[in-house]
């Protein structure tokens, strides 16, 4: 979900975003992919718009101004997260 | 743009377990995404590719489920342990309570233990089904009106809702043994009226049948007595409930206990506790004389108050 709101700072849409994801090696299934950014668009984080100029309508998901609140938030509790867990690791390890 | 027939199916599939507004741009979306998908295989057979995108997607139900967050369970984790709680209680409870009084009331009317027992089994088993089957029903149907309402909170739970901790309840085998016992009580007493099933010799050599307790407390004190009975098995089985003795049992226990003990030992004293055609007959086997009649209503007395006192002993300890 981090990695949508990251990613979608600029307009993308379904298909595009996976392989982005899958390249990033963030893997993710398409059937979980593609429910989530209708959730995220339901809980107004995300903004939507269908872009007819292609082959194929396409929806095309972009972050809205809560959904960049909101990712900045996670992306503090994420590496506070990451320090502690790598702290823990090292004192344990 | 075309789409294929198996992607359309598939399409239809997810969209009509959605919600109707939102159905079209779904679909519209997941077609596209079908096709970019298949696309962006570069496999030499699309057909092929569309079979392996369409495999990947999964099970059109849950992929549907995704969307709408709709449970994909009957009862789900928050209501399950309630559900579990109430099923137990009920299966342990009331269904015994229900089927013995069914049985009762049929040897009553049929006068045929055997068979009473027979059709108590069948209540059990139906009444058993009917029970599981409408309380899953119920709590399916909450499970989904919770969830429409957006009820998802696991966080109702407070340490408040932990049972006490359960003492070994020393006493509850002893209070089921005692129900049991009483209920019995009052089930020989009534078949002993319905079936007479004493064969005294009569005269002129055939048998007759014929109650072995005295017709006559028919009309009196088999009343109160079986009342008592009653009244001591609902306290019996409240008390196993509660885990033990509390002073409001104690006194249900008290009343009931004087209800079927007084008028027991007033009728062993009254000497008129067993039917005097039985006596007559069965005077071979024992004789009674007038201290062994007192004497065995000075015992009822005695067991009746010392089952009194020990019940408010224990709710006081």
């Amino acid at each position: 979900m981090l990695a949508c709101l990251a990613l979608l700072r600029k307009p993308s849409y379904g298909y595009a975003l996976l392989e982005t994801l899958n390249d990033a090696g963030v893997t993710v299934d398409g059937n979980t992919l593609y429910p989530l950014l209708r959730r995220l668009e339901k809980q107004g984080l995300l903004t939507s718009e269908w872009n007819t100029d292609e082959s194929r309508p396409r929806k095309f998901y972009q972050v809205s101004p809560d959904g960049s609140r909101v990712r900045t938030g996670l992306v503090r509790e994420w590496q506070d997260l990451v320090s502690s867990i790598s702290r823990l690791t090292k004192e344990s390890g | 743009m075309s789409t294929s027939v198996l992607t359309e199916r598939y399409v239809h599939e997810v969209v009509r377990r959605l919600p109707a507004e939102q159905r079209d741009d779904i679909a519209e979306e997941l077609r596209t995404t079908i096709a970019d998908t298949v696309e962006g295989r570069g496999s030499a057979d699309p057909r092929v590719a569309e079979r392996e995108v369409l495999s990947e997607l999964g099970d059109p139900v849950r992929y549907a489920s995704r969307y709408t967050d709709r449970p994909l369970a009957l009862i789900g984790p928050d209501l399950y342990p309630t559900y579990i709680r109430l099923l137990v209680t009920l299966l342990c409870t009331l269904l015994p309570a229900v089927t013995f009084g069914l049985v009762v009331l049929d040897v009553l009317d049929d006068d045929n233990l055997g068979s009473a027992i027979g059709s108590g089994i069948g209540t059990l088993f139906t009444l058993g089904c009917q029970m599981i089957a409408v309380l899953t029903v119920v709590f399916g149907v909450m499970e989904r009106v919770r969830h429409h309402k957006g009820v998802v909170d696991a966080a109702t739970w407070t340490p408040d809702d932990l049972p006490e901790v359960r003492q070994p309840d020393k006493g509850g085998v002893a209070a089921c043994a005692a129900a049991v016992w009483y209920g019995l009580l009052v089930g020989l007493i009534i078949w002993q009226h319905t079936a007479e099933p004493y064969r005294a010799d009569g005269a002129g050599g055939d048998t007759k049948r014929i109650e072995v307790l005295d017709p006559g407390l028919w009309s009196g004190w088999v009343w109160p007595m079986l009342a008592g009975l009653a009244g001591l098995v609902v306290v019996q089985l409240a008390r196993v409930a509660a885990r033990g003795w509390t002073v409001p049992l104690a006194a249900g226990n008290a009343v009931a206990q004087a209800m079927f003990t007084l008028p027991l030992a007033w009728v062993f004293n009254e000497k008129s506790v067993f039917n005097p055609d039985f006596l007559a007959d069965a005077d071979t086997l024992w004789s009674s004389t007038d201290q062994a009649y007192a004497g065995t209503a000075l015992i009822v007395l005695a067991l009746g108050v010392s089952a009194v006192f020990k019940s408010f002993r224990a709710a006081r300890g």
